[in-house]
Formats: structure tokens, sequence, C-alpha cells
């Protein structure tokens, strides 16, 4: 995108939006074991930041590489949690409201990584 | 209420199929998906329409369009080796180049996509896939196209013989080879 063709109202309506949107996704995420939403859910939410991101600046100072270290350490912890407390039978003494809002933030740190690495790919590396 | 939605989806489904415009389609599947989460929720299935109203007509609608984008885009890198952005005549200098540039790419039609990054041309030309790199050295600036490029010899002339007057220190290369113009 050319300077002349970034519109400055987008711009400055998604850096009011920011926070809100951010918000909006944490409360889903946090809040998806009593309203609707949850972990995959609230990520994409949370995804769309950085997408929106994209549309104001399309700098390249985005590291995928730390995103996918982070979303492979989600994914070992989606995969060992629940193992854990079956195996140990740590699940009678913790909450059930714990370990739902924990998996579920979880979920939702793996998918809005997922989500950003597939976008900024295909933004800035698949150009034919 | 229900079946009112039910048939603006069948309506919407046939107008993306219909139209002979790529971008209507996509925007018209947007509405679509934003009416079909609606029926979801109607359904009373409201999980299922926030993930619809997220994915289908938020993410997969930027996709789309993006998509459409980098149909006729042209990718340029541009690195700036000496970092003294703020002088306003390397600005100044740094927006004629960015400008040729542009204004070769409304002559052909395309999509002029410019990434500021801080990495080296070799970088560069290992980890990305761009059709020009120009890199800025205080005042000498290179140009350098990449060979898979349909466009490397259009944007090659048009440089030199929009530069010739300016007194730039230009310098075109092609991968390997390059060529010395200017003083």
């Amino acid at each position: 995108m050319a300077e002349e063709y970034r519109s400055r109202i987008i711009s400055i309506i998604i850096g009011v939006l920011y926070p809100f949107i951010l918000l909006f996704g944490f409360y889903i995420i946090l809040n998806g074991h009593l309203t609707p939403g949850g972990g995959f859910q609230g990520g994409a939410i949370l995804s769309a930041v950085l997408m929106s991101r994209y549309l104001v600046s399309p700098n390249q100072d985005i590291r995928l590489d730390s995103l996918q270290i982070v979303e492979k350490m989600a994914y070992a912890l989606i995969v060992a949690v629940p193992l854990l407390f079956l195996l140990m039978g740590v699940g009678g003494r913790l909450d059930k409201t714990v370990y739902l809002v924990l998996m579920n933030a979880l979920i939702g740190i793996k998918v809005s990584c997922g989500l950003s690495i597939v976008f900024f790919r295909f933004v800035f590396y698949e150009s034919r | 209420m229900l079946k009112v939605f039910l048939v603006l989806m069948v309506v919407f489904a046939v107008m993306a199929v219909q139209t002979p415009k790529l971008r209507q389609a996509v925007v018209y599947l947007g509405i679509f998906s934003l009416i079909s989460s609606f029926v979801y929720l109607l359904y009373s299935a409201p999980d299922v329409a926030i993930a619809e109203a997220v994915i289908g007509s938020t993410l997969a609608t930027i996709l789309y369009l993006v998509a459409l984008k980098k149909y006729a885009v042209y990718t340029i890198y541009f690195t700036d080796t000496v970092d003294s952005g703020l002088e306003e005549a390397v600005a100044a200098r740094r927006a004629r180049i960015l400008e040729l540039v542009e204004g070769f790419c409304t002559e052909r039609e395309l999509e002029a996509h410019v990434i500021y990054t801080a990495e080296g041309k070799e970088q560069i030309q290992q980890n990305h896939s761009y059709d020009l790199i120009v890199m800025q050295e205080g005042e000498a600036v290179t140009v350098c196209g990449s060979r898979e490029s349909y466009h490397v010899d259009g944007i090659r002339s048009h440089l030199l013989e929009k530069d010739k007057g300016a007194g730039n220190r230009l310098r075109f290369q092609v991968q390997t080879e390059e060529e010395e113009v200017g003083p």
C-alpha cells in the first residue's frame, strides 16, 4: 500500500478501537465458560487486532518466529494440562472454573498466534 | 423472521455468484456470512454465531481482499542503511525515488506495495520474494530488480530515463550484474 492510498480516517479510527477490540477479545476468552464464546472465538478477535494494525502501517517488524514459538508452547500446554489433570488426579483438588478459564486462555493464545502467522505469511511472503 | 433471513441468504449467495466483479462478490459473501451468523443466533446457537461472525465475515473477507490486491502487486523493499530519516533532504530524496517507482506502477496498472525494512540486501534476497529492492545509502541510491519479475526491463528503462536530469546517484542492478549511471 502506497502512502497516499492509506486512509487517514481508517488509521485514526483503528487507533481508537485498538483497546476496545483487545478488551472484547479478552472478555470473550475469560467469560467463555459462562457466556457464549470461548478460546477459539476470542483468539480470532485478538488476531484481528494484528490484522487491523497491518491496515494502519504495513511494517514488517512483527517477529513471526517468536509468535510461532509461543504457539508451539501453547499447544504443548494444551496437551499437557488435561493429561496432568487426568493422570495425576489434580483435578479433584482444583476448582473446575480455574481449569476451564486456563484451558480457554491457552486455546485463545494458540488461535490468535496461529491466525496472525497465517495472515502475515500470506501478506508479506506469498506474492505469487 | 427466520424465513426472511433464510431467503436473504439465498439472494446474497446468488448475487455473489452472479456479479461480474470479484471485489463485489467478496463483499456479498461477507454480507452472506453476517446473515448466516444471525440465523445461527435465531436457531439459539450463539457460540457458532460468534465464530461465524468473526471468521466468516471479518477474517475471510479481509483475506480475500488482500488476495485480490496481491493479484497485481509490485513488492518493493526499501532499506535505509544510513539511518537519518529525520533529515529533510534525505526524506525528500527517498520520497523522490519512491515517487519514480510508483509512477511506473501507475503506468503499468500495478499496485505498489512498499515494505520498509532494516534487513540488508542479501537477507532480503534469501528470505523474501521481491520485485524490487531500493537501497538508500546516504546520497547514493541502489535499485536492485529481481530477475523473476516480468517488469524488470520496464522499470529499468523507466528509472534511467526519468533520472537523467535529476542528478541522483542511481545505480540499477539485476541481481548480480550492475551498471553505473549518473555522475
